[in-house]
């Protein structure tokens, strides 16, 4: 074996090494001399030893007690609290506290990267569409939504308009929207789960009220001056930026603009017909790595139709069903309104593919086919 | 015989050399431009063609391409002068100034988006102050000869323009920085005692030698401009047609599932990019014949 040692403090020499001295010193032949002298730790040694120890260090961790939610924008801050809850909840039943991490993002982009293999064990989407996605790519059963109560819905939203304080435009429904000189906010439904609710509340409006919903949704992209990507995104626009006179929002959204930005600066105004949106929840079946983590996901999953969660869900302002230990003042809060639910469109899937598909009546709108 | 791929160099370590380079270099570049010229073999060159010939995709690309051309060639003016600036004259706060040429690429590109954002948007300060007096200026100016300006940066192609300098900026800069420092002033003044005027001089001399690194840094520029996304689409107001760019289309694509017309339109933007990076290869080439090197 070659091996090099140390000779005096700045020469090393390298050879075959002969013999091993009692002192630990080794003797090596160089071919012209016998030298004896401590032997020096090879680079690539060290490098192997040092590379051993970063994949022991950055090995994954036992998964059985973590749990990743994925999750869509306005989203945050009640999963924040609901994971709380949730982890003092499973706590009670005995078992040690899970790691529960929740990311956020648009609701497509999500779908797209559990699709593409984020390692997500519960997805709750914007829309029932997006988690069909993640089922065609095989990671959870055709049949997911019948899974769990309400279409696999623990809450529900609507979309209503958030204008400018004393609404100074007249705003009151969606006919007033495509007046000359309104300019309305609303995201990109290419890219935004919430936009495309926004899209068909604005056609379920025009059906009912005898309009061309085509001619109709037409005319309000087109007092439309910013897509965001997401519903975020259009919130910040609108309220920091200070362009448009009237955002469409998710109905929870616009309320925690009005408690996050100041209630004197903006109104809700709830429009004759909106949407009955249901953002669903699964749990992704590809994903699960164990039976323990399948215990947690369902229960993570069940926990949310649970009185505590549902009054945790009407706090931050989303419909929910169970009212038995919600705050009156956070089920009052919101108005009656006619809701439209997606089947009256036909399900997603036809939305999908004759709205927002490409070349689809969205795109349409920008260049006439 | 079969001629060897790498000819034998007296120099040692040639071949360890060779093969971590071209390791790296396909891990890193090759790799992922092969795997997306074999999507878009998969996908057939007429459904490309189809993909990309659609009037809103041109209108993305035309928006992408034009902008980060004007970016660039505003960025190889102004970075010119602010390297020769930087190098060639001391003030208090140069080096403060040195260092934040840098800030643009240090910065996330979010962050950058939402900063010019909040600076250009009619109630931003920038952006605030062009509504209530540029436009107005402007207008009394030009208004008779037909032009209109209203006054809106942030949202149009304007505000589009500016993330696209700012993102670019350094790239010239930096590339033209150490060429400046390595200029004689010996060579203006024998220049000077020849009898050659300060314009001749900065003509025939001192931009000969500026050309190959200022080209160089408007080539990284420009396609630095191109691919941008994380800061335009912030201050863009993404309206079809208008001011959306080609990278958010591809985005708005993949959002559908829709891989195929991803990789299309990002097949168009690569063979545009190696166009005009050839091109401007070339005329480096040339521009290096005709002056030497030097």
């Amino acid at each position: 074996m070659i091996t090099t040692i140390r000779i005096s403090d700045r020469i090393t020499a390298q050879g075959e090494e002969i013999a091993k001295e009692a002192d630990g010193r080794v003797t090596i032949a160089t071919g012209l001399h016998m030298l004896t002298g401590w032997p020096v730790t090879r680079l690539l040694k060290s490098a192997a030893a040092a590379l051993a120890l970063a994949m022991v260090t950055l090995a994954p961790q036992a998964q059985a007690q973590s749990l990743l939610n994925v999750s869509y924008d306005p989203t945050r801050e009640f999963y924040r609290d609901y994971n709380a809850a949730f982890a003092r909840h499973w706590e009670s039943l005995g078992n040690s506290a899970p790691t529960i991490e929740t990311s956020h993002g648009g609701s497509g982009s999500q779908a797209r990267a559990v699709v593409d293999g984020l390692n997500a064990q519960v997805v709750t989407l914007a829309l029932a569409a997006d988690i069909d996605r993640v089922a065609e790519a095989g990671k959870l059963p055709e049949d997911w939504q019948a899974q769990l109560p309400h279409n696999s819905s623990p809450y529900t939203s609507t979309i209503v308009f958030l204008v400018r304080k004393g609404n100074p435009k007249e705003l009151n429904d969606w006919g007033d929207l495509v007046e000359e000189g309104v300019q309305v906010i609303t995201p990109n439904p290419k890219t935004s789960g919430g936009a495309r609710w926004n899209y068909l509340a604005a056609w379920a409006w025009a059906e009912k009220n005898g309009q061309d919903p085509q001619e109709f949704v037409g005319k309000l992209y087109k007092n439309t001056p910013v897509l965001d990507n997401a519903a975020r995104g259009s919130t910040t626009t609108f309220a920091q930026r200070g362009i448009g006179d009237v955002l469409l929002a998710w109905e929870n959204e616009a309320y925690l603009a009005l408690k996050e930005l100041g209630e004197d600066q903006f109104d809700i105004v709830v429009p004759s017909v909106s949407v009955l949106a249901e953002p669903p929840v699964a749990l992704v079946e590809g994903n699960i790595a164990n039976d323990a983590q399948r215990e947690l996901a369902n229960e993570y999953l069940n926990y949310l139709y649970s009185p505590e969660a549902q009054a945790l869900a009407f706090k931050h302002f989303y419909r929910a069903w169970d009212t038995s230990a919600a705050a009156p003042e956070d089920v009052e809060r919101f108005p009656e309104v006619e809701l439209v639910d997606i089947e009256s469109f036909g399900g997603w899937k036809q939305v999908q593919d004759e709205h927002f598909g490409d070349g689809g009546i969205f795109d349409q709108i920008y260049v006439p086919q | 015989m079969a001629r060897p791929l790498i000819h034998r160099s007296p120099m040692p370590g040639l071949g360890l050399s060779a093969g971590i380079t071209l390791t790296m270099l396909s891990l890193v570049v090759l790799l992922p431009i092969g795997a997306l010229l074999l999507q878009g073999a998969n996908f057939g060159l007429s459904n490309i063609w189809a993909t990309v010939n659609r009037p809103r995709v041109w209108a993305a690309l035309y928006l992408s391409f034009r902008l980060s051309l004007f970016a660039a060639i505003f960025n190889l003016v102004f970075g010119v002068l602010l390297a020769w600036v930087l190098v060639r004259y001391r003030f208090p706060g140069r080096r403060i100034l040195d260092a934040a040429v840098d800030l643009p690429f240090a910065l996330p590109t979010a962050v950058a988006g939402i900063a010019l954002t909040a600076l250009y948007a009619p109630n931003g300060v920038l952006g605030g102050f062009a509504r209530d007096w540029l436009a107005p200026l402007g207008n009394l100016v030009f208004g008779p000869f037909g032009a209109q300006f209203t006054g809106k940066i942030a949202y149009t192609q304007l505000g589009i323009f500016i993330a696209l300098v700012f993102v670019g900026l350094p790239f010239v800069t930096r590339t033209v920085q150490p060429v400046v420092e390595e200029i004689e002033r010996e060579v203006e003044e024998a220049s000077a005692t020849l009898g050659a005027s300060r314009a001749y001089t900065i003509r025939r001399v001192i931009l000969p030698m500026l050309s190959p690194a200022a080209l160089t840094g408007f080539a990284l520029a420009l396609a630095r401009a191109v691919g941008e996304y994380g800061s335009v689409i912030f201050i863009a107001g993404n309206i079809p047609m208008l001011t959306e760019i080609a990278p958010l289309l591809i985005v708005i694509q993949l959002e559908e599932f829709n891989y195929d017309a991803a990789a299309a339109i990002g097949i168009a933007m690569l063979a545009i990019s190696f166009a005009m990076l050839l091109a401007i290869n070339l005329i480096q080439i040339w521009s290096r014949r005709r002056i030497g090197h030097v």
